[in-house]
């Protein structure tokens, strides 16, 4: 009986989720349609775009290995009751940690500087993001203003590293740009003649190994009692601080690397494109789509993945500006919460 | 070059006078909703949202209070909605409140795009400064002070007006009730819903000042995402200020005037084209960080911030 009432539980969250994507949707084609454009090529270049341009494909896999990896880090925290807003931040700390490690300490022999590159972007999102654990752990300072203040910081430095320490030296006044990266330090590609990288399944192998370390071992009942009510957990002898700076470091560890994965696998270089793009709220919807759960996530992360380069095609397909895409995403996110609270009021005890 | 000291403190100070107003208008609204219970993220989203009406109905009509009036309209709309969701739906605040950023972000330009699409705009008119003539008064008065436009000094009327709202009249003590222990004031007849939506929205249209209050102080034209998280920072302002209205003065002053001495410097010292600029434009929000082991140790939220309320 209890199974079925979950599965009856899980049946009408779904239909609200699609419902509240399918207005979304509805609203960027209101926008679209206003804006002069044809339905029927919004419709395709929504749908069908994505995988019938060249590169798109390429562009799905990018973007879900930006928001399957920031993600999970988002949804550890929000297991143990954290908001991590600050995962832009975090990420652009991380693209710039690559090319801080690879400018000053270019004399490792190459293997390990192509590790280090790595291991040193994931070291800058844990880094950004100790800050306010340090502050929630010891002064119990929020983490949601401390994490939002810090993304506005993090676009100060990473224009700050942009415009000196990493810039390229035949960049423009005004748009300063980094070197690109040489082949070598690119993540190669699976097959040579596909452009997708190792990254891909880099990042679903890491997914799958959350999930038995997350969600299939007692740290997830720990996680949720110091997220349901820090009262518990005290009782039930759980350490809460401990359980914020695993889950928040994490998190920032996460979000870094998703960086280092995003410029070493797809970018090569870094300019001032890459600081307002929003990627980071994006991960907090997929970690709230995927029901905090570590491959939950990763179906969210890929839905929204697609449905972002579909919507980006389909404003540019009526010449509208693609910041359509963020109300779409708004409204859905909007559109999911509502469905929570439909299914919650239906099955409230 | 030589500077004379004076000149350098009269453009803090009136910088300082210029950008407050913008965090004064907004602190007030939030101060008052989280004190109710509810906190609105949302807040840079309807921002955006009222700044870029404030810009096209100011070229449409040439008259800037008009566009006051319609800021403050766009703003009370998504603030009701928003109050509807989170207090009579119960959604989570922090994620809706998120929602309705990306919705404001997303939307405002979609507008402004569609209005404007080749981003060429008539002038924009802002609200005439308090004396037309200012530069023939001392510099340092004329400068720092009646320079400003009125809803500069506005916005200190309404930092004393909310303090004394909270600590004085019935409603403000049932603003804070209602947030502090929510049962308990409905057990005294309090209507909770019905004070936190009234906060709310009261929220939400100091939120549309503060976007009009930016257009002509902060930009003269409107782009995308050009408020860029200074909205957000509201919020930090006033977790320093534990939830007073006097200090989030005091954090709003003493950001701008670390803000005004960066830019002030940067401007002198010639920096300005050197990388060096944007170091330095960090400074303010990490006053704003390291104000934390200082004051964030005894701020105390409301009790019930974050928290919907079900009768019975």
């Amino acid at each position: 009986m209890r199974a079925y009432t979950q599965g009856l539980r899980w049946l009408r969250t779904t239909a609200y989720n699609v419902l509240a994507i399918g207005l979304g949707i509805l609203a960027g084609l209101l926008v679209v349609v206003y804006a002069g454009g044809n339905l029927g090529v919004a419709l395709s270049s929504l749908f069908l775009n994505p995988i019938k341009l060249a590169g798109g494909g390429q562009q799905i896999l990018v973007r879900f290995v930006l928001f399957y990896t920031m993600g999970m880090g988002v949804g550890l925290a929000l297991k143990a009751g954290l908001w991590n807003i600050g995962a832009q931040g975090q990420l652009l700390v991380g693209m710039v940690m690559v090319f801080v490690v690879y400018g000053f300490l270019a004399f490792l022999p190459w293997p390990v500087l192509y590790i280090v590159m790595i291991l040193g972007a994931a070291l800058g999102g844990l880094l950004w993001i100790a800050v306010p654990t340090i502050l929630r752990v010891k002064f119990g300072a929020n983490e949601i203003v401390v994490t939002i203040l810090l993304n506005v910081v993090a676009v100060n430095f990473a224009f700050f590293m942009l415009s000196g320490p990493i810039k390229s030296a035949g960049t423009e006044l005004g748009f300063p740009q980094s070197v690109t990266l040489p082949a070598k330090f690119q993540i190669p590609r699976i097959v040579s003649s596909v452009p997708i990288t190792y990254a891909v399944p880099a990042t679903i192998a890491m997914g799958i190994i959350l999930y038995l370390v997350v969600e299939r071992t007692p740290f997830r009942v720990r996680a949720n009692t110091v997220g349901e009510s820090h009262e518990t957990a005290k009782y039930a002898g759980i350490s809460i601080p401990r359980m914020m700076a695993i889950t928040m470091l994490t998190a920032g560890a996460l979000a870094g690397l998703a960086g280092a994965t995003y410029i070493m696998g797809f970018r090569y270089e870094l300019d001032i494109g890459s600081f307002s793009t929003n990627y980071g709220l994006v991960a907090i919807i997929c970690a709230l789509v995927g029901r905090k759960h570590m491959l939950g996530i990763g179906f969210a992360s890929f839905f929204f993945a697609y449905l972002t380069i579909g919507a980006e095609s389909m404003a540019l397909s009526a010449n509208v500006t693609t910041y359509v895409v963020f109300a779409m995403e708004g409204i859905m996110m909007f559109g999911i919460l509502l469905g929570n609270y439909l299914t919650e009021r239906k099955y409230a005890v | 070059m030589t500077v004379a000291l004076s000149d350098v403190l009269i453009g803090v100070f009136s910088t300082t006078l210029t950008l407050s107003p913008f965090y004064l208008f907004a602190g007030m609204g939030e101060v008052v909703s989280e004190q109710s219970g509810v906190a609105n993220m949302g807040l840079e989203g309807i921002m955006l949202m009222s700044l870029m009406t404030t810009f096209v109905v100011d070229y449409m009509t040439g008259n800037p209070w008009v566009a006051l009036l319609a800021a403050i309209g766009v703003a009370g709309v998504i603030g009701a909605f928003f109050a509807f969701a989170a207090i009579r739906l119960r959604v989570d605040q922090i994620a809706s409140g998120l929602a309705i950023y990306l919705i404001g972000l997303g939307l405002s330009f979609v507008i402004f795009n569609t209005v404007y699409p080749s981003g060429l705009t008539p002038n924009y008119i802002p609200l005439p400064p308090l004396m037309t003539n200012w530069n023939t008064v001392p510099r340092a008065l004329g400068i720092i002070f009646l320079k400003q436009n009125v809803m500069a000094y506005a916005s200190l009327v309404l930092v004393v007006v909310t303090a004394f709202f909270l600590t004085r009249t019935s409603l403000g003590l049932r603003v804070k009730a209602v947030g502090e222990n929510p049962k308990a004031a409905d057990n005294m007849g309090v209507n909770v819903n019905k004070v936190r939506f009234l906060a709310t929205l009261f929220a939400a249209l100091t939120f549309g000042v503060a976007g009009f209050y930016f257009a002509g102080n902060f930009v003269s034209g409107f782009q995308t995402d050009i408020i860029a998280g200074r909205g957000f920072i509201v919020l930090a302002m006033i977790y320093f200020a534990n939830w007073k209205p006097y200090r989030v003065m005091f954090a709003a002053l003493s950001f701008n005037i670390v803000y005004a001495a960066q830019s002030e410097f940067i401007s002198i010292s010639g920096f300005g084209v050197a990388s060096f600029s944007t170091l330095f434009n960090m400074l303010p929000y990490v006053f704003l960080l390291a104000l934390i082991p200082v004051f964030g140790r005894k701020a105390r939220a409301p009790k019930f911030l974050l928290k919907p309320y079900k009768k019975g």
